[in-house]
């Protein structure tokens, strides 16, 4: 089995288009999750190679589990429908924009770790 | 005093008067004064009781006194001498001189010897009479020599002393007169005074001089002499009428005094006062004077031109030729300073209004007035400059409008006036800062502006303080500001500069601040407002992109059309991206260009080219979507299918007869050979009516061998202007 990837998206749809992307990919997926409480939770325990953080779910940011993540050493990738105007704070990090596109993940989450 | 002895030895009748005129005898005895009677021998036939007296013996004793013996030793000689040939002439004669009284004290007597005769007419001897003289001719003594001293004073005096009779012909000069004169004495003494006198100076010299010989007025004055060599000296000359003891006059003594010296330095003064008079007029300030009796007086020739009155011969003007040309509005007030000034000296500087003369055009004045004592507390003038000051007036009004204009801008602007110095200390704020910050303003002015910002803020403020000071200008921010007020923070923009001297040296920091606060603020939600509508047309793509995903994933629908339909939604989303960065504002053209093309075309594969253009954002959507079809159709079937072919967009504005237009072309080049398609598909179709619908023009494509070409021509978008 190949990488396993935490994902927090808040819009299942998009999530489900995401999941179908990342098994072409071949990793496994963790979650989705769409809540920030219930994301912060998983968080703290998941056993991931690296984590897809929507910036905003449903009108909070993601910021908490990013610090979350970092802490425990998980590289993440942000995605926003913000395009390039997302704020991603003092930490350079990868960042996607929505809708995915095949291409543009691929790369950032290569830019992570290795598929 | 006595003469000679007469020898008493005649008996005859020479001898019989004194021995036998009992008549004679008591007379003689009793005479105040010494009487001898002497005989042709010189023998001494009678003395009377004074002759006694004054020897210090008795009378039968004086007869035989040797009156040699109490001769005074200057005059023994003389005395003897002369008493010996008035005896030997047997005529009158008188001696005089000092002789030694029983008392010791020297008397000068005066003795007179008259020759007597005997019955028969021959000369008998001499009668004597000797009177004491000593007051007498101690008094002439001394008034010789005071007349002696007066001498020496008049000839060696430094004034000049000379005397005239009633006619005025000279009759004693002394040497100074002389000197002063430049006539030697001689030639003096033979002319009159008149004669020598500068004619023009006659005609008041003669009615003085006369009228002192007829009433007696003493007189001085100054006039001119002309000396022989034609020179002229200036004298002032007192004259006092001399009389003589019946009063009637005599002529008239004069003390002559050189002054062409002071003559000549009363008229350099006068120069010099000219001078300070050009000097005053040529600085354009007008004098006058007034005589306070008659009210009139001379004014300067600049005078009658400042009013626009006509220059008068005689240079006087009058107190009323003034006032006359005052403004109505002002004479009042100028009438009552200068009487103030007439009647109790108060000096004045009074600024006033005239309408001129000529013109009656309306002119300020500035005039300084003081009453001064020529003379006597009798002779009161008044004295005055006046000067044109209209010009300073109209610069003062000027400046007074001015400053009130700008007074009014600082007081009511609605903006925040602040002033610093150059270490930013607060020298000055308006009202509306005070309003603002909510400090009173003496807690304001005296601080530095750091203590009214926000932490952080000056820092900023600063920085561009020291970017003024090295090159000047204006500089505009927006700094938070602390307040004391409600409401919290303030967010300002500020426009500041430097506040230079007359130098250019900065002094300062004027800056105007305008509240940005609430535009800020609404900016802010503004930015909330599109980034959460970005948020979702983006969330709403990628729904739109999983929905699909999930409907293509079924078995039996092509993967190439999942792909296209990917590719789209992407290009949207892309587009929409541009607009979010531009907040939905007008986009540059370029920029549309290179964010569609770039997700398919890396390198310089492609070139992009063109004038500077703005897209409504509705427009930049539809060229973008343009531009990935023929992207797309590039990469599968064009330019970009093999390695070399090349990509080139272009455009431009031009102007035809239809107006303003803009004229782009996709140009592909080196790719395969290209084969027409047989039927037209959605990019295609999309391209030709989607672009040309939005942009209201045409857009061609042509299937060309080389390479496919996409030209659009169409009216230039209404922003791009």
């Amino acid at each position: 089995m190949g990488r396993k990837i935490f994902i927090v998206e808040d819009e299942p749809v998009v999530a489900m288009c995401l999941e179908d992307i990342l098994l072409d990919f071949g990793c496994s997926i963790i979650g989705p999750v769409g809540r920030l409480s219930e994301g912060l939770v998983i968080a703290e325990a998941v056993e991931a190679d690296a984590a897809i953080l929507d910036v905003n779910l449903g009108g909070e940011r993601s910021d908490a589990i990013a610090s979350v993540l970092r802490a425990r050493g998980i590289p993440y990738i942000l995605a926003t429908g913000y395009g390039a105007t997302a704020n991603t704070g003092e930490h350079i990090v990868p960042l996607v924009s929505k809708p995915y596109c095949e291409e543009q993940l691929r790369s950032a989450l290569e830019s992570v770790i290795a598929l | 005093m006595m003469a000679e002895p007469i020898e008493n030895a005649d008996s005859t009748a020479p001898s019989d008067i004194p021995n036998g005129g009992d008549e004679f005898r008591m007379i003689a005895e009793s005479a105040p004064v010494a009487v001898w009677v002497t005989g042709l021998d010189g023998k001494r036939s009678f003395v009377n009781r004074v002759y006694a007296e004054f020897l210090g013996v008795d009378q039968e004793s004086a007869r035989d006194f040797n009156w040699r013996s109490i001769l005074h030793p200057d005059d023994s000689a003389r005395i003897i001498a002369e008493a010996q040939a008035g005896k030997a002439a047997l005529k009158p004669f008188t001696l005089e001189g000092r002789y030694r009284r029983a008392d010791g004290e020297w008397r000068w007597l005066k003795s007179t010897l008259q020759p007597r005769r005997d019955g028969d007419g021959n000369p008998a001897g001499f009668f004597g009479v000797a009177h004491d003289v000593t007051e007498t001719k101690l008094a002439e003594l001394a008034l010789r020599e005071r007349e002696a001293q007066l001498l020496v004073f008049v000839n060696q005096g430094t004034a000049g002393f000379s005397q005239v009779d009633i006619s005025g012909r000279f009759t004693m000069v002394n040497d100074r007169f002389c000197e002063i004169s430049g006539w030697p004495r001689e030639e003096l003494l033979g002319r009159s005074m008149q004669s020598i006198t500068h004619p023009n100076d006659l005609g008041r010299n003669i009615p003085l001089f006369e009228r002192m010989m007829r009433d007696g007025t003493p007189y001085s004055h100054e006039k001119r002499y002309v000396r022989p060599d034609g020179t002229l000296v200036w004298v002032n000359n007192s004259v006092a009428l001399i009389r003589d003891d019946e009063g009637k006059p005599l002529g008239s003594s004069c003390v002559t005094l050189d002054v062409t010296r002071r003559r000549e330095d009363e008229a350099a003064l006068r120069k010099s006062e000219e001078s300070i008079r050009l000097a005053v007029e040529s600085a354009g300030m007008a004098t006058w004077e007034l005589d306070l009796d008659t009210m009139e007086g001379v004014w300067s020739l600049n005078r009658f031109d400042l009013l626009g009155l006509p220059r008068r011969a005689d240079g006087r003007g009058s107190i009323n030729d003034w006032l006359a040309l005052i403004h109505p509005d002002d004479v009042e007030q100028v009438r009552e300073t200068a009487y103030a000034c007439f009647d109790r000296g108060t000096p004045f500087m009074i600024e006033y209004r005239i309408l001129r003369a000529d013109t009656g055009e309306e002119r300020w004045l500035q005039s300084h007035g003081d009453r001064i004592m020529a003379g006597d507390e009798n002779d009161l003038r008044f004295v005055a400059v006046s000067f044109d000051i209209t010009e300073r007036k109209r610069n003062e009004e000027e400046l007074r409008t001015s400053e009130t204009r700008f007074r009014t801008i600082f007081e009511e602007a609605n903006d925040y006036i602040i002033t610093a110095d150059l270490d930013t200390r607060i020298t000055s704020v308006n009202p509306s800062v005070v309003a603002a910050l909510g400090y009173p303003e003496d807690a304001l002015v005296g601080r530095s502006i750091s203590e009214f910002l926000a932490p952080g803020q000056m820092e900023v403020v600063e920085r561009l303080r020291d970017h003024k000071l090295e090159h000047g200008g204006t500089t505009r921010f927006s700094v938070r500001m602390r307040t004391h007020a409600a409401g919290g923070d303030l967010i300002w923009e500020i426009n500041s500069r430097l506040t230079l001297d007359a130098l250019g040296r900065p002094t300062g920091i004027h800056a105007i601040a305008r509240d940005v606060t609430e535009s800020k603020r609404f900016e802010m939600h503004q930015r909330l407002l599109i980034d959460e509508l970005n948020h979702r047309v983006k969330n709403t793509l990628a729904i739109v992109q999983g929905i699909a995903q999930q409907t293509f994933r079924n078995p039996g629908i092509a993967m190439e059309a999942r792909k296209a339909f990917e590719g789209r939604i992407a290009a949207l989303s892309e587009a929409h991206n541009l607009l979010t960065r531009e907040l939905w504002a007008p986009v540059p053209i370029h920029q549309v260009m290179a964010d569609a093309i770039a997700p398919h075309c890396g390198g310089d594969r492609c070139h992009i080219e063109g004038c500077d253009l703005t897209l409504e954002p509705k427009t930049a959507i539809s060229l973008a979507l343009a531009i990935h079809e023929l992207a797309t159709n590039a990469v599968k079937h064009g330019a970009l299918s093999n390695e070399a072919g090349r990509i080139s967009i272009t455009w431009q504005k031009t102007e035809d007869e239809k107006g303003k237009r803009l004229k782009l072309a996709w140009v592909e080049s080196d790719g395969p050979p290209v084969s027409v398609p047989k039927r037209r598909g959605f990019g295609t179709r999309m391209i030709e009516r989607g672009l040309a619908a939005e942009l209201g023009g045409s857009v061609c494509i042509e299937f060309a061998a080389g390479g496919l070409r996409c030209e659009v021509d169409a009216p230039l978008p209404e922003t791009a202007e």
